[in-house]
């Protein structure tokens, strides 16, 4: 029972991990270098959809004006910082990426204070389901984040875009000689990420509160993540996220809470050693 | 991977040497004490940070309008301290190195504080500091005596919530830490005073600061059934814990550190969640005049009224009480001097006074006692003050003061 619940609250975590991992590994996969603005993206989602919210109160609106706030603050990124250094060695683009994220955390700071703020959702009783209590906040953020994994596989799979960012993440020469537009591919790729953060840093906020750092503190997890589930695996990095959020919590009766974040990275590292292109990766994508 | 090593070394170098650019290297003049204000503006302290850096300007400007301290002006050096011991540390060196400070006044969190100590005490310079952790005033940290803690020591507030559980007869209370200093020393305070009145502990967890989510924390805790939860806490995770347990829906009553227990966090649970929850600190000295002056300038400053920061309270007190130490030195001072004569215009006896410009009036006649806007600011042998508690309790949305009394 005990363990039913922890492993409740692990899938709950183990989500929003999930969606900040699968963003990174995109970016991992097509524009070759880890995005370390991923973390404060995604606290830009949170601040969009806490104003929306406040402004109509509707989860939809919030949902929506998020991703879409989001998108074009990605979008821009790559037009004003990335595509000017396409080309250049990943760490470039890394020292560029931590260089936004402290950008948009300044301006949030500034704009909007240090404090903490909060989704003034009415807080309600839970759902007792044999015996596991299950909050319907959970249960709703829970299918949120399902629903937008849906769509973004959906986009990746089954759509022509899709493909193209597929086909420029395994070979990028041949999908340029092949005629697949880059620019194209790249801009469709930052609405996307932009769209996944803003979900998770919805939800982070939903369930947590909103404060300028609280990106930045999921980054180090959701990177652990992308690089578990394989880079550049998109599946790989959401079940990456769930299996980190899971043995997380089931191993506090066993360590106790000030360590379960280093028996994730103990699973992590224990993964990589025995399987170095992570979960789902392709060794030949590992560059 | 062309160029890759040349670009890398070069934005290295652009980045070392943006970094050992000093911020402001100010001109050494003779005539003024330089002073390191270094608070919580931004992490777990920011909703303090602001209020205590503006008092400790405040204060300085009017002991400058008073014609200084010992005839020389004051000048603050303000940094931030994120509430971070690393970014503390950085901050503290570059006071003391560059801006050759004498003191540093306003560390907020325990772990800053007890990060920042060893430094000060290398260089004899003073720390004036509102932390709760009880090392910090014991003889292998304080071992020169140079740190004065203004706000009540974590074994005093413990003592405090174990008396407040007494009062309300709760008889199975559980405790949940921040996983540092303060929050650990409050939990441990209580336990003491508690298990020295006979009770017991039925549940105890520490967690760890920064996690979307401490659910599992409070499943362990609520399993064994406690009727009043204890907690060492900041305002983030209260909120979080608040909010996740109320959607349990399990019955239980909550006593909260002061300062983690603020209308934001009232407004952030909602009222239905928030009421009955009960809340224990040091309160200011609000019948003292000096409390009346520093509201009026807190207030101008920062629109809300005083009360809001006690912290703000304690760090208008440290550059008064500092600047009266001084002006009663008289001529050059050093850090065992000053040191004695903080005691000397804090404590009884002596005639009371509540500014500065008073003190220094005073002072020309006889033997002063400072008397704060944070407390009657006494200070015993190992520099902490003796504060007054005051519990609350959340009230339809409202903080209700519902007692005073000392620990």
């Amino acid at each position: 029972m005990t363990y039913l619940a922890l492993v409740q609250n692990g899938i709950a975590q183990g989500l929003i991990i999930g969606l900040a991992a699968l963003s990174m590994t995109l970016v991992f996969a097509i524009a070759r270098f880890p995005n370390a603005a991923a973390g404060d993206m995604l606290t830009f989602g949170g601040y969009a959809g806490l104003f929306a919210f406040n402004a109509t109160g509707s989860l939809l609106a919030t949902g929506l004006f998020a991703i879409i706030a989001t998108a074009l603050l990605s979008l821009a990124m790559y037009y004003a910082v990335f595509r000017r250094l396409a080309g250049r060695s990943s760490v470039s683009l890394l020292v560029a990426s931590i260089g936004i994220g402290f950008m948009i955390r300044a301006v949030l700071g500034v704009s909007f204070g240090h404090g903490q703020l909060v989704f003034e959702i009415e807080l309600t009783r839970p759902y007792i389901i044999g015996g596991i209590r299950v909050s319907p906040l959970d249960l709703k953020l829970a299918l949120s984040a399902l629903a937008t994994l849906a769509a973004a596989f959906g986009i990746l799979y089954m759509s022509s875009i899709g493909r193209q960012m597929r086909a420029v993440a395994d070979n990028s020469d041949l999908a340029r000689v092949s005629g697949i537009r880059s620019e194209r591919v790249m801009a469709a790729l930052w609405l996307l990420v932009g769209a996944l953060t803003a979900v998770a840093g919805v939800m982070l906020g939903m369930a947590t509160i909103v404060a300028p750092e609280v990106g930045w503190e999921i980054l180090l997890p959701a990177f652990a993540a992308a690089i578990f589930g394989g880079i550049g695996s998109p599946i790989g990095a959401v079940a990456a996220g769930l299996i980190l959020g899971v043995t997380q919590e089931l191993s506090t009766p066993f360590v106790g809470f000030t360590y379960k974040i280093a028996v994730s990275f103990v699973v992590l590292c224990t993964v990589l050693v025995m399987r170095p292109r992570g979960l789902f990766g392709k060794a030949e994508a590992v560059r | 991977m062309r160029g890759n090593r040349r670009d890398v070394l070069r934005s290295l170098g652009a980045g070392v040497a943006f970094m050992a650019m000093p911020a402001v290297v100010r001109a050494q003049g003779a005539d003024v004490i330089r002073v390191g204000a270094l608070n919580p503006i931004t992490g777990s302290g920011s909703p303090y940070g602001s209020g205590m850096q503006k008092m400790i300007l405040a204060a300085a400007e009017a002991v400058n309008a008073a014609g200084g301290a010992g005839e020389r002006k004051i000048e603050i050096i303000a940094e931030d301290s994120q509430t971070s011991p690393q970014a503390a540390v950085l901050a503290a060196k570059k006071l003391i190195e560059i801006n050759k400070v004498s003191a540093i006044l306003g560390t907020w969190s325990s772990g800053v504080s007890l990060a920042v100590a060893p430094f000060a005490e290398n260089a004899d310079v003073l720390l004036m500091h509102t932390s709760g952790a009880p090392a910090l005033s014991t003889m292998k940290v304080n071992g020169k005596g140079l740190f004065f803690r203004f706000h009540a020591n974590n074994e005093r507030s413990g003592a405090a919530f174990a008396e407040l559980c007494k009062r309300r007869k709760f008889t199975r209370p559980a405790t949940m830490a921040f996983n540092n200093a303060s929050g650990i020393g409050n939990v441990d305070g209580f336990r003491k005073a508690w298990e020295a009145g006979g009770g017991k502990v039925v549940e105890s967890v520490i967690y760890e600061p920064n996690q979307p989510s401490y659910r599992s924390e409070l499943q362990k805790i609520l399993a064994a059934n406690p009727d009043v939860i204890v907690t060492g806490s900041y305002l983030a995770d209260t909120m979080i814990i608040l909010r996740e347990w109320f959607q349990t829906g399990q019955p239980v009553a909550w006593a909260i550190p002061g300062w983690a227990v603020t209308p934001e966090l009232i407004r952030a649970i909602g009222p239905t969640a928030a009421e009955g929850i009960m809340s224990v600190d040091a309160i200011s000295n609000e019948d003292d005049p000096a409390f009346k002056t520093f509201d009026a300038i807190y207030q101008k400053a920062m629109g809300t009224s005083g009360r809001s920061n006690v912290y703000a309270a304690e760090c208008w007190d440290m550059v008064n009480c500092l600047a009266l130490a001084i002006e009663a030195a008289g001529g050059p001072v050093n850090a065992d001097m000053l040191k004695a004569k903080i005691r000397e215009v804090a404590n009884p006896p002596g005639q009371q006074v509540a500014s500065f410009a008073e003190g220094k009036a005073a002072l020309k006649k006889g033997k002063i006692n400072y008397e704060g806007a944070s407390s009657a600011l006494d200070f015993d042998a190992t520099g902490d003050v003796t504060p007054t508690f005051g519990a609350w309790s959340v009230e339809s949305g409202k903080l209700v003061m519902k007692y005073k009394f000392q620990a």
